[in-house]
């Protein structure tokens, strides 16, 4: 009699808790979808001066050094791709200098933080400077030379600096062969013909097929060319010093004993000499050839 | 009147629990001792001490939530003094809410002394009250009502050390969840970004108590938001409430 009296009252009780509990969550779930409607005034980037080097913040990670870097860089993506946050290039080395401490293997960052310094910054020498960063803590990663040297190649258009560049990484174990070609364009781009000239070499006798070593013949017929073309043009103007005019052919130039020998192209053909002008040019057009 | 008597009852417990004064301790330490970092900093110091003495506030509150609400009625079950309770004609109900009222007592005291040790600290660097940090703590108290709700659902059927680990764990959630949103947005229409859509909204947003970074920089807070985060944390305490009431009634400690 008693359990039929008290089954009722409990079977009462656990409905209105679940009626209860039905209330307030679904209370909260409106009013969380509510909340999300109130905008509420941010402080763009003010948490990122307080983040700490990442010397001491690899001891703040109890051993999750790796874990700590992936979570920083994934913010990292999503602050820089913010553009509502006008200053948000501000710390980027410092952000970028953080992973690179907790993790300095990690070599996508370097990467990213480059190409955000270079195209969304605009600050080239900042993207040089992650990517040395990435170089110095990886010295066998060739990616990171070679990423700078087409920084300063494509964006700085300093060839010299370019050519340093390639130089390292094209020694690094994993290279693409393209890097030893870029080494040698920004040599002779530099007009420093001779090492031009040898790395083409060098390239068209390790070549294992015929479109890199028509590549390197077509560039060592200019590394040639160029050189020729600017002995015969200096010849040329000595020429004219000391006569007090222009040769009427090229091979006045030996006659006068200015040349020991008229240079040829590549091909065994004539350099093309304009009598009326002075001017000298190669028989063919290098990339054409 | 039976609530009240057990929430009485457990805040004279609370005030013996050598932990909370441990934390007390702690957290008085770092909000004196954010003046020694102030001095540190290049620039506005009084933003660090507002920051650190706010985040001290919050963590050694959360802190003492934890750590005495996961064994409030842990400890009446492993004593056994639960059977001499609930031999009297109470509700357990009435139990578990004497309990978490007991301990938000605790709680607020304890968060009204750290307030007003900061506020001290405060007023001897720029000689003024600061009384819109008030607001700040008082939705970090509102945040803690939360947690303790919580704790003390994991500790109607848990041990103290996993009640811990548990309600640790939703507290970090709670300041996580928002990244939900990130995901929502990328995930393309359909089953999946509908499930996700509903976790979010069920899981708890404790970012909706954080107004800290609003207060230290005099940002204009929407007067909507206090009504709306108040009545959201009164809602989910009462919800998690009502789960650990539901847990303790299918209990059996016969």
């Amino acid at each position: 009699m008693t359990t039929r009296r008290i089954a009722p009252r409990r079977l009462s009780g656990g409905f209105a808790l679940g009626l209860f509990l039905a209330a307030t969550c679904a209370g909260f779930m409106g009013l969380k979808l509510e909340t999300d409607q109130v905008l509420r005034e941010k402080v763009p980037g003010s948490s990122i001066i307080y983040i700490p080097s990442g010397k001491f913040l690899k001891y703040a990670t109890f051993g999750y050094s790796a874990l700590a870097a992936d979570l920083v860089y994934l913010w990292a993506i999503q602050y820089y791709g913010s553009p509502e946050i006008v200053d948000r290039f501000a710390y980027l080395d410092h952000i970028f200098a953080i992973i690179a401490e907790l993790d300095p293997r990690y070599a996508d960052p370097y990467e990213i933080g480059s190409m955000i310094a270079d195209r969304e910054a605009g600050d080239i020498p900042l993207a040089l400077a992650i990517l040395d960063r990435g170089f110095a803590k990886n010295p066998d990663m060739w990616i990171f030379p070679f990423e700078a040297g087409h920084i300063a190649q494509t964006r700085l258009k300093d060839f010299d600096l370019a050519r340093e560049y390639f130089g390292k990484a094209m020694v690094l174990p994993g290279a693409p062969d393209f890097t030893k070609r870029l080494y040698a364009n920004a040599a002779f781009k530099v007009t420093d013909y001779a090492t031009s000239w040898e790395t083409w070499l060098e390239v068209y006798n390790t070549a294992t097929d015929d479109r890199v070593k028509k590549i390197a013949s077509n560039h060592l017929y200019q590394v040639r060319a160029e050189m020729d073309v600017n002995a015969l043009k200096e010849a040329v103007a000595k020429f004219k010093e000391r006569y007090g005019r222009l040769p009427a052919a090229l091979d006045r130039l030996v006659a006068t004993g200015l040349l020991s020998a008229l240079p040829m192209d590549l091909d065994g053909r004539d350099y093309v000499y304009d009598p009326a002008t002075g001017d000298v040019k190669a028989p063919s057009l290098w990339w054409k050839r | 009147m039976k609530i009240g008597t057990i929430a009485r009852n457990t805040f004279r417990e609370a005030k013996r629990d050598r932990v909370l004064y441990l934390l007390f301790f702690f957290a008085a330490v770092c909000i004196v001792f954010a003046r020694a970092l102030a001095v540190l900093t290049v620039g506005d110091r009084v933003k660090i001490i507002k920051d650190v003495g706010l985040a001290s506030i919050s963590l050694f509150g959360v802190l003492m939530a934890i750590l005495m609400g996961t064994g409030l009625v842990y400890k009446e079950i492993d004593k056994k003094t639960i059977f001499t309770l609930l031999a009297k004609p109470i509700h357990r109900a009435q139990f578990i809410l004497g309990k978490y009222l007991g301990l938000v007592l605790t709680l607020f005291i304890m968060t009204v002394l750290m307030a007003a040790i900061f506020l001290a600290v405060l007023f001897a660097h720029t000689f003024r009250v600061e009384w819109p940090m008030l607001t700040a703590i008082l939705f970090i108290f509102l945040e803690l009502l939360v947690i303790t709700a919580v704790a003390v659902l994991f500790s109607t059927f848990s041990t103290p050390i996993l009640s811990s680990i548990f309600s640790l764990s939703f507290a970090l959630i709670g300041h996580l969840s928002w990244g939900l949103e990130t995901l929502i947005r990328k995930m393309r229409p359909g089953a999946g970004r509908t499930l996700a859509r509903v976790l979010y909204t069920f899981l708890p947003d404790l970012e909706n108590f954080n107004f800290k970074t609003e207060v230290v920089h005099g940002l204009p807070i929407p007067p909507r938001i206090y009504l709306y985060s108040t009545a959201y944390g009164l809602l989910y305490a009462a919800f998690v409430l009502g789960l650990a009431v539901w847990v303790f009634r299918k209990r059996d400690f016969i």
